[in-house]
């Protein structure tokens, strides 16, 4: 018998990304013994909330939530308040404000705006992070509105190996896009969904390579193959197998046309 | 938490299953089965809820006896089990929960009107040859019935191609409803387009589009000529969507997307992350 959690990601899969809260809240009402598992692999849009003693926006995520409160990476506060609440120990607090500190700029040179937020916790052998990124644009081009979010997850879980003077690193990413616009013609057109990728390396750790470095690294590059391939499938594959479902061109017109073109490469093969 | 009642979980349940993309109604059946408390939950619900979606869907079958395909749809549905042929002047028995054609009979007296039929077996004929230039995948079944005094043709039109071992599936489903005088005049239309795309390697990727469009035709008393002139104006229509959907497709790519996220930073070239901090503008050199 199939594991019900690998049939509740597949129902994920398959239902429409633009109401993935909605899905998500009725999977769990469905299967509610398996409400830790879903809420920490079913990747939702993340959620803002401001943080007023820094007066910075952070993101919200399974990681960060201790019960009903949310952890801000920047004054390490839960809010609403809690004692005890889940806490990095000191030496990862270090590390995570450093890290926070270096996506905030990743964040500026890439996305020239948005919200970021990196939270990390402390594993039997080594420690874990996730680095959150948030993006909306809204504009307006020749009477055409678009609007579009782009949502980063990227999950790392890091193995230290003090011997080889290394470490292990193992990435998971997703992104969430979505992308809507509206014209006369066509009413409302929504593209929403996800990818996710994986990656493993092992890497020194040096003056220059720390962690911060090393996981950086790794999620630059991710982000450059997962920004590529979103552009091919959402623009490119989508497109694809709707011109599959119905051609501009008239079949009659598309055959004169292989006609032809059979005819000059006969031609031109034939010299 | 409240517990949930059985009637919410049946409404939870017939969400999802009404939500599947296109050709992936099986895979959602087996999921939500595995998920539900108790298997028997959906049985009073999953006849209504097949038959909800199977002719939401627009779902093409090989017409008994006969070299075409028909749809089955609510537009054309008799009863529960049985739906109009109208081309193939037949009535098709057709089980929800199997999705399979069990039997035909020949339509009866009133199932078939017979003083429009004249006008629904021309627009049959003229959106057959539309369907044939345009969608290789699709077919497409003409209505045909009095309202008022108002002859109203239905054309329903359905293009899928299920693609599972590559991870997509996809299907453009329109309906045109086609309102006018026997005598000739103005012809009324009204249409719903709507296109669903799911890419899901690796991921959950989809497309959706759901438009409603309003046009006017110019009929005459000739059947032939009045099918010509609502099918060139329903090709006028879904080709202009067709064009601004590939259209904004780039416009998309090319404002929308590359105002989120940068290829590569302003300087061109990938971060050297150990001196990242000298990338912070106005930071530790203090602000401008």
């Amino acid at each position: 018998m199939t594991d019900q959690l690998d049939l509740a990601l597949d129902l994920m899969r398959r239902m429409p990304p633009s109401k993935i809260e909605d899905n998500l809240a009725g999977l769990i009402d469905l299967v509610p013994n398996l409400t830790e598992e879903l809420l920490s692999m079913v990747d939702q849009p993340l959620k803002v909330a401001h943080d007023s003693s820094a007066k910075r926006d952070y993101l919200l995520c399974d990681y960060n939530r201790d019960g009903d409160s949310y952890r801000s990476p920047w004054s390490n506060k839960y809010d609403p308040p809690i004692s005890g609440g889940a806490q990095p120990s000191a030496k990862l607090r270090d590390l995570e404000v450093k890290a926070n500190d270096a996506f905030d700029v990743y964040r500026d040179l890439y996305f020239e705006g948005g919200v970021s937020s990196v939270y990390c916790w402390d594993l039997e052998n080594g420690f874990a992070s996730v680095i959150l990124i948030k993006k909306s644009q809204d504009t307006t081009k020749k009477n055409q509105p678009m609007k579009g979010t782009w949502d980063s997850i990227h999950v790392v879980e890091v193995t230290p190996d003090p011997k080889n003077g290394q470490g292990q690193y193992k990435l998971t990413s997703t992104v969430m896009l979505f992308i809507e616009t509206q014209t006369p013609e066509t009413g409302r057109i929504t593209l929403a969904g996800s990818l996710t990728r994986q990656d493993a390396k092992n890497l020194k750790i040096n003056k220059d390579w720390n962690h911060v470095a090393n996981i950086g690294k790794m999620v630059e590059d991710m982000e450059f193959r997962l920004r590529q391939t979103l552009e091919t499938i959402y623009f490119g594959k989508t497109k694809d197998i709707v011109n599959n479902l119905r051609t501009t061109v008239g079949m009659q017109q598309l055959n004169h046309q292989n006609a032809l073109q059979a005819q000059i490469k006969q031609s031109v093969g034939q010299k | 938490m409240g517990d949930v009642s059985n009637e919410d979980i049946v409404e939870i349940v017939t969400g999802f299953l009404l939500n599947s993309p296109p050709g992936e109604f099986i895979e959602v059946v087996t999921d939500v089965r595995g998920l539900l408390p108790n298997d028997s939950l959906l049985n009073s619900s999953a006849p209504a809820t097949f038959r909800a979606y199977n002719t939401d869907q627009y779902l093409e079958v090989q017409a008994p006896g006969a070299s075409h395909k028909v749809l089955i749809t609510s537009e054309g549905e008799i009863n529960n089990n049985e739906y109009l042929d109208p081309r193939g002047n037949q009535v098709i028995q057709f089980d929800h929960i199997r999705q399979e054609v069990t039997g035909s009979r020949p339509a009866s007296g009133n199932e078939i009107d017979h003083d429009v039929e004249q006008f629904r077996s021309a627009f049959d004929n003229a959106a057959q040859a539309y369907v044939s230039e345009h969608y290789q995948a699709g077919a497409v079944t003409v209505y045909g019935k009095k309202e008022g005094g108002s002859v109203v043709i239905t054309v329903c039109l359905s293009s899928y191609r299920f693609n599972p071992s590559n991870y997509w599936n996809g299907r453009w489903r329109s309906q045109w409803t086609c309102k006018f005088s026997s005598g000739g005049g103005n012809i009324n239309l009204s249409g719903q387009i709507r296109v669903n795309v799911h890419y899901y390697e690796d991921g959950n990727v989809q497309l959706t589009t759901d438009t409603s469009k309003s046009l006017t035709a110019t009929g005459t008393s000739q059947a032939a000529a009045s099918a010509t002139a609502a099918i060139n104006a329903i090709k006028k229509s879904e080709q202009d969507f067709h064009a601004k959907l590939e259209s904004s497709y780039n416009t998309l790519s090319d404002t929308t997307f590359k105002a989120l996220r940068r290829v590569l930073p302003v300087m061109k070239t990938k971060i050297d992350w150990p001196k990242i901090q000298v990338y912070k503008v106005g930071g530790d050199l203090g602000k401008q």
